[in-house]
């Protein structure tokens, strides 16, 4: 906690999310074990810390050649690891995990960590992961829905009776153990590209994360606009204090060339992105930056020309069979060159009110602010 | 009255592209005889092999393709003309129509055209082209015209033109039927359904 802290009131967070994936080093041909892979992620959380990053985020996958099928076991793992970051998910899928469950598992992490754990909620990427968990992806929307309306009301609620379309009825259901100090982990919801999900954070007001990696600048301004627009419509404030949080792809090198040259085979056989446009092609359409760190800052600091002014930024740095050696180094690059100077510049020029990275602490605050004038007024 | 052909030939010049530019001549001299005053566009597909086939694998668009679907988009009516190749539309043709965006034809009167080397292939376009702009949800004129090269051969002289001419006559009859067409955007009602869910306004 103490280094979103440190950020200050105005503070912005900074981090990292992973995909999980176990993918053959194009430029070796070694394809790490799952075991190394998996070692690997906690190396790469670590490291997120020690460089001074706020955030480390896991994606939920529940096929191979992806690792992290149970993300709260690898975060309840690095809460023990590290001391201040927050951890995180890249997505929690809302779909097809019983929301039971995910209010538990989030809530005895949330006990582990000390607060440090929020969740973004997210629908998966593939169909076939529905039927596995006993659902049925053409109910996916209904599904967020009803599942997310239920998981709130776990985490605040002391005795849940509740009935729903798409899982068994609950009666007189209590949460155990109850969130830490009564407040729910922060949510985000998180869209590639799909309206409905800006939607529902935006009435809820919970968080929105554009995934703003795999599609171009266009539409993540898009989806943030309706975002914004919405939560002051619902009436959680005006779109400049709803919290925004965005991804990132970098991949760096002190010299620019070394970095286009180096990544490239990356880049070409890429799982999500590979053999079709060429690297050149998708930094100019995407968010993608390669090249160095000044060309990193500069990029990122142009999120906020199409965004406003938002709390959170993600990079993904670890996918498409980069060498942990690699990422670390990566690492050490946004720690030590480009994030401090982000915080700086984000900094500057930051209307007053626009809202901070949301902590426990933070929201600890908010609830005891909301109560004290809660006390005036009925005094 | 806008009218945007779509022509899938690959080569410069081409008889595809010859074809759709008949249809749009004949479609054009029908609907302005009745007074009605028409827009051409064109969207050749050769240039945008490309960005279709990027967008099938990265899932987004670029430039060149956003204007292309814009202007099919903004269309009251559609020509598409593909040549026939191995008993169907060129995989380049249908490759572009797996990237529209969905509903983009929806309600919308689409004339269908083939090319090919011989007229045994005419009926790719009852077997193949029907059946997937009714899919699209579009609204195909009931006469397609087939032309192979031995129409072209005869210098138009026995059936391609009257053949051209009466697929236009009934393609301008369809098009003044239907009018001038409403964009229904689908986030619309997406977000709708959305709402619906959450119970909000």
């Amino acid at each position: 906690m103490a280094s979103t802290e440190a950020t200050g009131a105005a503070g912005m967070q900074f981090g990292i999310f992973t995909v999980g994936d176990v993918t053959p080093d194009p430029a070796t041909g070694h394809t790490p074990t799952e075991a190394e892979r998996i070692r690997a992620t906690v190396a790469i959380a670590r490291k997120a810390e020690e460089v001074g990053l706020d955030v480390f985020a896991t994606g939920e996958h529940h096929n191979p050649p992806f690792v992290p099928s149970s993300p709260t076991t690898l975060l309840a793992y690095l809460a023990a690891q590290t001391e201040r970051i927050i951890l995180s998910t890249s997505t929690t899928l809302i779909t097809t995990n019983d929301p039971v469950k995910i209010a538990e598992d989030f809530s005895v992490l949330q006990h582990l960590s000390g607060g440090r754990t929020d969740v973004m909620l997210g629908r998966g990427n593939i169909g076939p992961v529905y039927p596995w968990f006993g659902q049925d992806i053409r109910q996916a929307i209904p599904l967020t829905v009803e599942n997310y309306g239920l998981l709130r009301r776990l985490w605040r609620e002391e005795t849940v009776d509740w009935e729903g379309k798409f899982r068994s009825a609950l009666q007189g259901f209590t949460l155990a153990p109850r969130p830490l100090d009564d407040i729910p982990p922060f949510v985000w919801h998180a869209s590639i590209r799909t309206p409905e999900i800006a939607e529902l954070a935006a009435y809820f007001g919970d968080g929105f994360f554009a995934n703003h990696i795999f599609w171009p600048a266009s539409h993540t301004r898009e989806l943030v606009s309706l975002y914004r627009r919405r939560f002051a419509h619902y009436g959680h404030g005006t779109p400049e204090q709803a919290v925004v949080g965005l991804g990132g792809q970098v991949f760096m090198r002190p010299n620019s060339q070394d970095a286009v040259n180096e990544f490239r085979p990356y880049f070409d056989n890429a799982p999500v992105y590979g053999h079709g446009p060429s690297l050149e092609e998708f930094t100019r359409q995407t968010p993608l930056t390669v090249g160095s760190p000044a060309e990193v800052i500069e990029k990122t600091l142009g999120f906020r020309e199409y965004v406003g002014d938002y709390q959170r930024q993600l990079f993904l740095i670890d996918h498409a069979g980069l060498p942990v050696k690699t990422v670390l180094e990566q690492l050490d690059l946004l720690g030590e060159e480009v994030v401090p100077v982000l915080r700086r510049e984000f900094a500057k020029d930051r209307p007053a009110g626009t809202p901070a990275g949301p902590t426990h602490a933070s929201l600890l605050r908010a609830r005891e602010d909301a109560t004290d004038e809660g006390d005036a007024e009925a005094r | 009255m806008k009218i945007t052909i779509i022509s899938g030939g690959l080569r410069e010049p081409s008889s595809t592209r010859l074809l759709a530019d008949r249809l749009a001549a004949a479609v054009t001299r029908e609907l302005e005889a009745q007074g009605e005053p028409v827009e051409l566009s064109f969207v050749e597909l050769r240039p945008l092999a490309h960005p279709i086939m990027d967008a099938m694998l990265t899932g987004f668009t670029g430039e060149a393709l956003d204007t292309a679907f814009e202007t099919i988009a903004g269309a009251d009516g559609v020509i598409a003309v593909t040549p026939a190749f191995n008993a169907s539309f060129s995989g380049l043709f249908k490759s572009f129509f797996d990237v529209l965006p969905e509903e983009t034809l929806s309600d919308m009167p689409v004339l269908i055209a083939a090319s090919g080397g011989t007229e045994r292939h005419s009926l790719v376009l009852e077997h193949a082209l029907r059946p997937m702009f009714s899919y699209l949800h579009a609204i195909v004129s009931p006469r397609p015209v087939y032309a192979a090269t031995s129409d072209f051969g005869t210098q138009d002289g026995a059936g391609l033109g009257a053949r051209i001419n009466a697929a236009a006559a009934d393609f301008s009859r369809l098009l003044r039927a239907c009018g001038p067409r409403t964009r229904e955007t689908q986030e619309d009602a997406d977000l709708a359904t959305m709402r619906g869910l959450l119970g909000g306004s």
